[in-house]
């Protein structure tokens, strides 16, 4: 009897104890606060229907919220440049289950061909260096998928690199990207189907998280010379982007059972003791 | 209300503030997660000793059971049995919610900011005489080729700095520089952000690979300068010893 009575204690202190400390969120700490920008990740809300894919300013897109990053100007290998024209990008995205869109608006004050935006994914599960993909010394990385759209070719390029110097547009288009400029900021649209045949593209699978990063040049002529071009760029390193998955109604299936398992074990708890006490 | 409940209840609450509360004034805060076990610990040791004897048990759990068995309640401590009751399943029902609903956090990273350098970078001692004519020629080297990212005060504020993620090193922070050996410094700087092993994932640093653009001589050089300019001394296992 008294082993039994123990045993039942136990059980209640430790479940009530657990389960308290669990759901006040007591085991675990807030994430931290990001030092850098105001956001780590984008989401790519999901919606029926068509994607506004060929208007920047669509109002679906101003119905959604974004993210936003800082961009730092190219250091990490030569030719550098140590200051850039845009500081930050707003970026959005949108998915209807069969295609992505994702709109990156950024602050440039003039109009040019030169102007160009790019955002880069890493490529399946291999890690990657933002920095291109350029192989790591002592670990082997992985390749990335690079969307780059020029304001002077008025459409995208679907590329890949693994290092310096070895970035091609792959022999499969993809990608197809549109821009707007108005009032000193660039609005660019890029768009691609969530999945391609093409091993060299990023797969997008809702609810999967893949790095993503940018970034954006500045075409302007000044004495003759197109401000960034090439390496000389704003960029950003890896952040986070997920399509966002259909809303999953199993869940609740679940907490009926955790709400059917709770009130078992307290019928069952009671039950024991009322017998206890009356014996 | 006196027994052993009430005491273990203020042994739990005064445990926790001594925990969260007493101890960061002479240490760095302890992280719920360790918070949380040390309090799990001190409700064994309650368990424990209520549970030692019959009579001990009967004390600490008695009161317990009646309570939830509600033989002979009635009023508030039939009210308080009944919220109990249907309190219970429902903070499950939220914990399993709270679980499984999809979140908009991405996967943490676990970078490591210090990862072990190669062995052939371990203990390599600065070549170089550490005199007032290489300072200064660290310095000038410092000055052309960090300061746009670590700062012409040594501070990771440089003009381009704002935007990196993660920052460029803050060297007059004793956290940083002041904590690693000069042999370090030379791995960090010859290889940069591509001689990071798997555990510097995922790899955003922006450190250029500087071994590809300038010779040994300026880098110990640099690191001098730095050390110098921060106000900081290289780690050494003298010390240590």
């Amino acid at each position: 009897m008294l082993n039994r009575l123990r045993f039942l204690s136990m059980i209640i202190w430790v479940g009530v104890f657990g389960i308290l400390g669990l759901s006040i969120g007591f085991a675990s700490d807030p994430p931290p606060a990001d030092e850098v920008g105001t956001s780590v990740s984008v989401r790519m809300y999901q919606v029926e229907g068509t994607l506004p894919v060929d208007d920047p300013n669509s109002s679906q897109w101003a119905s959604i919220p974004g993210s936003e990053f800082k961009l730092a100007p190219q250091v990490h290998w030569p030719e550098r440049i140590q200051e850039v024209t845009v500081k930050s990008v707003k970026v959005k995205g949108l998915h209807n289950g069969e295609e992505g869109a994702i709109l990156v608006e950024y602050e440039d004050p003039t109009e040019d061909p030169q102007d160009a935006a790019a955002i880069e994914f890493m490529v399946g599960d291999q890690k990657a260096h933002f920095a291109h993909g350029q192989p790591m010394l002592q670990v082997e990385g992985g390749p990335v998928n690079i969307w780059f759209w020029k304001k002077e070719n008025g459409k995208a390029l679907d590329m890949s690199a693994k290092g310096f110097k070895t970035l091609t547009t792959q022999e499969k288009q993809d990608v197809k990207a549109t821009g707007a400029w108005e009032g000193g900021s660039w609005k660019v649209v890029f768009s691609r189907a969530l999945k391609t045949e093409d091993d060299k593209d990023v797969q997008i699978e809702p609810g999967e998280w893949r790095s993503v990063a940018f970034a954006f040049w500045d075409g302007a002529v000044v004495d003759g010379i197109v401000k960034e071009k090439g390496s000389q760029k704003a960029v950003s390193s890896w952040w986070s982007i997920r399509a966002e998955p259909s809303a999953d109604n199993s869940i609740f299936g679940w907490v009926i059972l955790g709400l059917a398992l709770a009130a078992g074990f307290e019928f069952v708890v009671v039950r024991k003791l009322r017998k206890g006490q009356s014996a | 209300m006196k027994g052993p409940i009430a005491s273990g209840a203020t042994l739990l609450v005064l445990m926790f503030i001594f925990l969260k509360f007493v101890l960061p004034l002479v240490t760095a805060p302890l992280p719920a997660s360790l918070i949380y076990l040390y309090l799990a610990l001190t409700l064994s040791g309650i368990m424990i000793f209520g549970t030692m004897s019959a009579s001990s048990l009967e004390n600490l759990m008695g009161p317990i059971f009646r309570f939830l068995s509600g033989k002979g309640q009635s009023g508030v401590g039939q009210m308080a049995r009944l919220a109990v009751l249907v309190l219970f399943p429902l903070l499950v029902g939220w914990q399993t919610y709270t679980r499984l609903a999809p979140s908009d956090l991405p996967p943490a990273e676990n970078r490591t900011i210090h990862p072990a350098p190669p062995g052939e970078f371990v203990g390599l001692a600065n070549p170089y005489q550490n005199n007032e004519a290489n300072v200064n020629m660290g310095k000038g080297l410092y000055a052309a080729y960090c300061s746009p990212c670590h700062g012409a005060n040594y501070d990771g504020k440089g003009t381009a700095a704002p935007g990196f993620n993660p920052p460029p090193a803050n060297f007059s922070d004793p956290g940083t520089i002041a904590q690693l050996q000069e042999s370090y410094l030379f791995w960090r700087i010859k290889k940069g952000g591509v001689g990071l092993p798997v555990e510097g994932m995922p790899w955003k640093s922006a450190m250029p690979r500087w071994e590809v653009e300038l010779p040994d001589e300026f880098i110990w050089k640099i690191i001098m300068g730095e050390y110098d300019g921060a106000h900081q001394s290289p780690r050494t296992w003298e010390e240590e010893d």
